[in-house]
C-alpha cells in the first residue's frame, strides 16, 4: 500500500511517517519529530521545475557559444569554447579527456534536460506506463547532475596557475558563468521535481 | 536490542514498508521500486566520528600546503586552494567564484563541521540538542559539496597545462586526494533513520 492511500505522508526531512488525520493541530500540519511542514504533494512543484527547465536551455546558447577563457600568450589571443576545448585534447592525443569533457558538458546537460523535459510532459499528460524506468531516468538525473561542473573548475584551476603578467596569461570568459547557471538551474529543477507524481498516475490507473 | 517494527515510506514511490529489524546490519530496499531505503553498518556513530576527524585534518592540510605549482619558461606559478577564487574575484567574475568557494570550500568545511559536531558528542553517549538542526543541514548541503568533481577537475587541468610547461602536484593535492574518499566513505556510512530514532527516543526519556 502506498502512503497517500493510507493517508500518511513522510516527512521529508527526517523520513518519520505521520498519519495526517491524526493530527490534531489546526491549520498546516507538521512534522511531531522535526517541526517540518507536511503535505503529500507539492503540485506547485511542476511549475517551478518547467520554469527552471527553460531557464536552463537560455543559458545553455550562450554557455556553448561563448568562450569559456581566453588565453594570451607570446603567439596571440586564443579564445576556447566547450567544444574547441573538446577539439583541442582530440588532437593533441588525449582521447580520454576529450571524453571526459565531451560527456561532462555536452552530454550531461543536454541528457538531464531532455529527461525533464520528458517526465514533466508524462506527469501532466497522466501516462501510467513503466513508472520504474521512469524513476531511474529521475534518479539518473540527480545523480549525475553535479559532474558538469568538471569545466567551470577547469577555468578556475587553469587562470589561477596561468598568470604571468602579460606575457602567459588565462582569463576566464562569460560562456563560463552562463555554464555555471546551467549546472545550478537544472540541478535545482532535479531537486524540486517530486517522483512520487509519477507513480500516483500509475497509481490512479490501477484503482479504476 | 528487542524486534523493533518501523513504518517506512519511500521517498521515490511512496510505498509503505515494513522494517521488521531496522538495526540488523545491511541494506534496506524498497520491495516496490528497489530504491535503497536506508542502509545499516555497524559502528556507524564510531565510524563517522572517526571519518569526521579525519576529513578535518586532510583538509587543514589541503588548505595549508601548495596545491599545484606550474613552471613556463623560467617562470613559476604556485597556487593554493584559495587562488583561484582570488583571481576570479580580481577578475569580476562574481559568480564563478562564489560558486567555487563554495562548493569546494564552505560547504565541505560546513558538512566536516557538522558531522564532527553531531557524532562527537553521540560517540560519547550524549545526544546534543541542537541534532535535529544539524541532520537537516547535512541532508540541503549534500549536493552542493562537489569535491570530488574538483578532483576530476584538476586532473583535466593538469592533462591541459602539461603541454603547455611543467606541472607539479603539491602535498596539498595528495591530502585533497584521500580527503575525497573519505568524504565518500562518510556518505556511505552514514545513516539518518538511525539518528534520527537515536534524537527521537533520547526526547521520550527526558519527558
Ligand atoms: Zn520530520
Ligand atoms: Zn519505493
Amino acid at each position: 500500500m502506498r502512503a497517500i492511500e493510507a493517508d500518511m505522508v513522510s516527512c521529508h526531512a527526517c523520513h518519520a511517517t505521520v498519519r495526517i488525520g491524526e493530527d490534531p493541530g489546526k491549520g498546516e500540519p507538521h512534522c511531531p519529530r522535526c517541526g517540518e511542514a507536511l503535505a503529500f504533494r507539492d503540485y506547485t512543484s511542476m511549475q517551478t521545475v518547467w520554469a527552471l527547465v527553460i531557464a536552463s536551455i537560455v543559458f545553455y546558447i550562450p554557455a556553448n557559444l561563448l568562450p569559456m577563457m581566453h588565453v594570451h600568450t607570446f603567439a596571440g589571443t586564443q579564445s576556447d569554447t566547450i567544444l574547441s576545448g573538446v577539439l583541442y585534447f582530440m588532437e593533441t592525443g588525449s582521447y580520454l579527456i576529450a571524453a571526459v569533457i565531451f560527456i561532462a558538458s555536452i552530454v550531461v546537460p543536454i541528457t538531464k534536460i531532455l529527461i525533464l523535459i520528458y517526465l514533466l510532459v508524462s506527469v501532466q499528460k497522466g501516462t501510467i506506463d513503466n513508472p520504474k524506468k521512469k524513476q531511474k531516468l529521475y534518479l539518473f538525473t540527480e545523480l549525475i547532475g553535479k559532474w558538469s561542473m568538471v569545466d567551470v573548475y577547469v577555468v578556475a584551476i587553469m587562470i589561477a596557475l596561468v598568470h604571468f603578467g602579460g606575457l602567459t596569461q588565462i582569463e576566464a570568459a562569460s560562456g563560463a558563468t552562463f555554464f555555471l547557471l546551467v549546472v545550478v538551474t537544472t540541478m535545482i529543477a532535479a531537486m524540486k521535481f517530486d517522483v512520487r507524481l509519477i507513480w500516483d498516475n500509475a497509481q490512479k490507473e490501477r484503482d479504476g | 536490542m528487542g524486534t523493533h517494527t518501523h513504518i517506512v515510506v519511500c521517498h521515490e514511490c511512496d510505498e509503505i514498508v515494513n522494517v521488521v529489524d531496522p538495526y540488523k546490519e545491511g541494506r534496506y530496499k524498497c520491495p516496490r521500486c528497489g530504491h535503497l531505503l536506508f542502509r545499516q553498518k555497524h559502528g556507524m556513530i564510531e565510524k563517522m566520528f572517526a571519518l569526521g576527524l579525519a576529513a578535518a585534518i586532510l583538509f587543514g592540510l589541503t588548505n595549508y600546503f601548495p596545491f599545484l605549482s606550474f613552471e613556463v619558461i623560467g617562470n613559476r606559478a604556485e597556487a593554493n586552494f584559495l587562488t583561484s577564487v582570488q583571481y576570479l574575484i580580481e577578475e569580476q567574475e562574481w559568480l564563478l567564484a562564489v560558486a567555487v568557494l563554495m562548493t569546494t570550500l564552505v560547504v565541505p568545511s560546513i558538512r566536516i563541521a557538522l558531522v564532527l559536531a553531531l557524532f562527537g558528542p553521540l560517540y560519547f553517549g550524549k545526544v546534543p540538542g541542537y541534532a535535529p538542526g544539524v541532520l537537516k543541514l547535512l541532508d540541503q548541503t549534500l549536493p552542493w559539496a562537489m569535491v570530488d568533481v574538483f578532483l576530476v577537475g584538476v586532473f583535466v587541468s593538469m592533462v591541459k597545462l602539461v603541454k603547455m610547461g611543467t606541472v607539479i602536484a603539491g602535498i596539498s593535492l595528495w591530502a585533497f586526494l584521500v580527503m575525497v574518499f573519505v568524504m565518500a566513505a562518510m556518505q556511505t556510512t552514514y545513516n539518518a533513520h538511525m539518528v534520527w530514532d537515536i534524537v527521537e527516543t533520547a526526547r521520550r526519556r527526558e519527558r
